[in-house]
């Protein structure tokens, strides 16, 4: 049996190892250093405790408390502190994630997604005339993946659209064939009981976006390490949170990815078998998306820079996302996941095999980038970070060249441009804040315009640069707003697109989010000729 | 340490003076010429191969093509001695392996040092640039000695850049002291040329600091005070009416696309452009910057 399916470590080796970790860390921080690194982990969770005391255990105050008195101890005490709560973390971390959830998913996850998304005779979540195969189209190279899933250990790298994206993404790997895979969640998204259910199921570890120390990072990316090492196939959002705009990620944060990259290395030094790590980018297009509006009021309102967790948007009522599902169950292919082409942990392109590709089609034995001419491993943390950023720059050029545009999207961005046309002076802001009385754009000269663009990405599109899933026909553009606006009255509260005699009613911000979508593309209206 | 130098020009032998002083024995990489008394081989791929760390001293316009013949791997360090950028898309050179090749650990040389002061003996100092400290650290260690100061730093595109512009800026060096405008305008172009180069870098993400260092204005008062820079001799022969080479002015333009791209204005850089297509005499385009309305600093 591979051992890449079932990874079902005990709590106990886990604790252990994430101690021996974070020892290993501490062992390179000279005492003043390991006095700063615990201090402001005092000094951050008593603020926290301040804030929110609450919905704060006993247990985590009185880990706290101890860590605070060895701060005056000396440093074997201060190192005793940290290890009870690194092991505090760990079963917290860990807590979903054993028998109830990683290796139960191979089984349970696949009916309660069926359930959830696909046709089914009764039960709450079941519609009918609902087939998610209809709704929710798996593409990319799935032959490959799955037979790299077998040999390899892979990182899934998302885009991140809504709290919805990891049942999307655990879906898509059960129609694609591919193993679930570890991947951590926010506390915050186990408050909706539905999805909580769910993702609990599907190999979901926890991760508690309030303690935002140092600490507590380090534990999270030491536990991540350990199970890619372990051989666990994993998710991470590079993007690190929803994407407030609507648009798709440019640039990516490092902290999980650079796991990768040091997973395989300990493989390589402990010469493990299965010790090869494969990333794999995901791109999520959705036609809409749940959180939609609170996202973008959220990025436009000043206040909104500061909220990190959403706790109180649409994702937190599951009559809302219930709702939402049902929408779009009388949509066409309203959700498309495409997986990407997988690259090794520096972003080259990889073969059949899982070897790293040259430009020229060879392949060259990775294991250099970090190997002396000895062949023996070289460690060094700087320069694996500069790998990671290599990883990430690819992975985003891989983002823009598998997004695929879908009509709300184009009709969003004609949408937004037209508003720009008819209020020059206006930047984005306030261009978003038009009254109800000016939202509307004439309706021919819209479909110019998305006529206009259509051109642009139908080129982009043969260069292979970008994905289209668009009506086809005569008169398509007229289709591509028609098919918009269909889909836009479905289900947000207010539609962002509208038809009202020769007009067309462009709700700003919802034009701007789905609009944004496209924001990375290279599209100039004036320019096709 | 294994040191490869390719490219057996003025540069190149200064570089592998540079090496033979820091205690190490260079082997120099040669299309035809030989290798100036160093050990050498016309086979780059073998010289990429067996070298620690490779150091790439020929003109912008040829590293495409040797680094497509040395074909450096993800094992290799290879820093570019070259200034300038692509000629034929304007991007930077670096990324010229990075595109072709496995190899990501690349850095750039550059610096006030000259080929013929260098082989002679005289102290000078250098900045190499890279995101990755071991390509920093096999520099110093390949070229640092007390001839020579190997500065490092992360600013690997500031650097670039900069190498750029001091090429196009000495020429416009050259054409002044050509037209014999005097110290005062010597000292402008040095200055409001740093500015220039400062604020396309900006736009591009370098650090400023890297401008106003050894990669730039160090670089540029070693051109306008040496007298046999080549850039600063293309702009004295430009100002008697010579003509400069098509690579100098495909650099001019390369640059001047970049700035586009980002709505970056860089006057006297066009100003040097429309002097050497001809398009304007040397008095010509300099007095018309002096028109320009009044602005602060």
């Amino acid at each position: 049996m591979s051992t890449h399916l079932l990874i079902n470590p005990s709590h106990r080796s886990i604790d252990k190892a994430l101690v021996m970790r974070i020892d290993a860390l501490l062992d390179g921080m000279d005492k003043g250093e390991v006095h700063r690194y615990l201090s402001e982990t005092v000094y951050l969770e008593r603020q926290r405790f301040h804030r929110s005391p609450d919905q704060v255990s006993e247990q985590e105050r009185s880990d706290i408390e101890g860590l605070a008195r060895s701060l005056v101890s000396g440093v074997d005490a201060m190192r005793d502190a940290a290890a009870r709560l690194v092991k505090s973390y760990s079963q917290e971390v860990h807590n979903r994630f054993s028998e109830r959830t990683y290796g139960a998913a191979l089984k349970v996850a696949p009916a309660a997604l069926k359930r959830l998304l696909g046709p089914a005779e009764a039960g709450v979540w079941s519609w009918k005339h609902f087939d998610a195969g209809d709704k929710i189209l798996v593409q990319g190279p799935l032959a490959h993946l799955r037979a790299l899933a077998s040999t390899h250990t892979l990182v899934f790298a998302p885009t991140h659209l809504s709290n919805l994206d990891s049942p999307l993404v655990g879906y898509a790997l059960h129609q694609a064939g591919l193993p679930p895979c570890s991947y951590g969640a926010g506390l915050n998204l186990f408050a909706n009981p539905v999805m909580g259910f769910v993702m609990s199921r599907l190999g979901a570890y926890t991760v508690d976006r309030r303690k935002r120390h140092r600490l507590y990072k380090d534990v999270l990316k030491a536990y991540s390490v350990e199970l890619i090492g372990r051989g666990a196939h994993s998710l991470f959002y590079p993007g690190g949170t929803r994407s407030r705009f609507g648009t798709i990620e440019s640039s990516v944060k490092r902290g999980l990815l650079g796991t990768a990259i040091a997973a395989w290395q300990e493989g390589l030094v402990a010469e493990r078998e299965s010790s090869e790590v494969l990333v794999v980018p995901v791109t999520l297009s959705c036609s809409l998306v749940l959180e939609a509006e609170t996202l973008i009021e959220d990025a436009l309102a000043d206040e909104g820079k500061s909220r990190y967790i959403i706790n109180d948007d649409e994702f937190s009522e599951a009559s809302t996302v219930l709702k939402f599902a049902k929408k779009l169950s009388h949509l066409d292919a309203s959700v498309v996941v495409r997986f990407g082409n997988p690259m090794d942990v520096v972003g080259n392109p990889v073969d059949e095999a899982g070897h790293s590709l040259n430009v020229d089609g060879s392949t060259f034995d990775r294991a250099a980038y970090v190997t002396d001419g000895a062949g023996r491993v070289m460690t060094d943390v700087q320069r694996d970070r500069v790998y990671t950023n290599h990883l990430a720059d690819a992975i985003c050029r891989a983002y823009q060249r598998d997004q695929v545009v879908l009509p709300t999207h184009l009709a969003a961005f004609a949408g937004w441009h037209c508003l720009g046309e008819k209020f020059p002076t206006l930047d984005r802001y306030h261009r978003s804040l038009l009254s109800p009385f000016e939202q509307w754009v004439d309706r021919g000269r819209l479909v110019a315009v998305i006529e206009e663009l259509m051109v642009q990405l139908d080129r982009k599109a043969n260069e292979g640069s970008i994905q289209l899933l668009l009506p086809e026909g005569p008169g398509r553009a007229e289709l591509v707003l028609s098919s918009a606006v269909a889909t836009f009255g479905r289900f947000h509260s207010r539609a962002g697109l509208a038809f009202e005699d020769w007009r067309v009613l462009v709700d700003p911000k919802l034009a701007l989010y789905y609009g944004n979508r496209l924001a990375g593309a290279g599209l100039k209206v004036g320019e096709s000729s | 340490m294994n040191i490869g130098i390719i490219g057996n020009g003025a540069w190149g032998g200064a570089l592998a003076t540079l090496v033979s002083k820091a205690g190490h024995q260079p082997r120099i990489g040669y299309r035809e010429g030989g290798s100036g008394g160093f050990p050498g081989t016309p086979n780059f791929a073998m010289l990429s191969r067996e070298s620690d760390l490779i150091l790439v001293a020929v003109p912008s316009t040829s590293v495409a093509e040797v680094i497509e013949a040395a074909q450096p791997g993800a094992g290799s360090m290879v820093v570019l001695a070259s200034r300038g950028l692509n000629p034929r898309t304007g991007g930077w050179l670096s990324d010229l392996i990075l595109e072709r090749t496995p190899c990501r650990r690349v850095g750039a040389l550059t610096g006030p040092a000259l080929a013929s002061e260098v082989v002679r003996g005289r102290p000078t100092a250098l900045v190499v640039a890279s995101s990755f400290d071991e390509v920093c650290v096999a520099a110093q260690t390949a070229l640092h000695s007390e001839h020579c100061r190997i500065y490092s730093s992360h600013d690997l595109h500031g650097v670039e850049l900069a190498g750029a512009m001091v090429k196009i800026l000495a020429v416009a060096l050259g054409v002044v002291k050509g037209i014999d405008y005097g110290a005062g305008a010597m000292g402008v172009v040095v200055t409001r040329g740093i500015a220039e180069a400062s604020r396309l870098g900006a736009a591009l993400g370098a650090h400023s600091e890297t401008f106003s260092g050894l990669a730039g204005v160090g670089d540029l008062v070693s051109a306008a005070t040496s007298g046999d820079h080549p850039s600063f001799s293309a702009g004295l022969s430009l100002a008697r009416g010579g003509a400069v080479a098509s690579r100098t002015i495909e650099q001019i333009r390369a640059v001047l696309a970049l700035a586009e791209v980002h709505s970056i204005a860089l006057p006297l850089t066009e100003a040097i452009l429309a002097i050497a297509t001809g398009e304007a005499s040397p008095t010509l385009a300099f007095d018309e910057l002096m028109r320009r309305s009044a602005r602060s600093e």
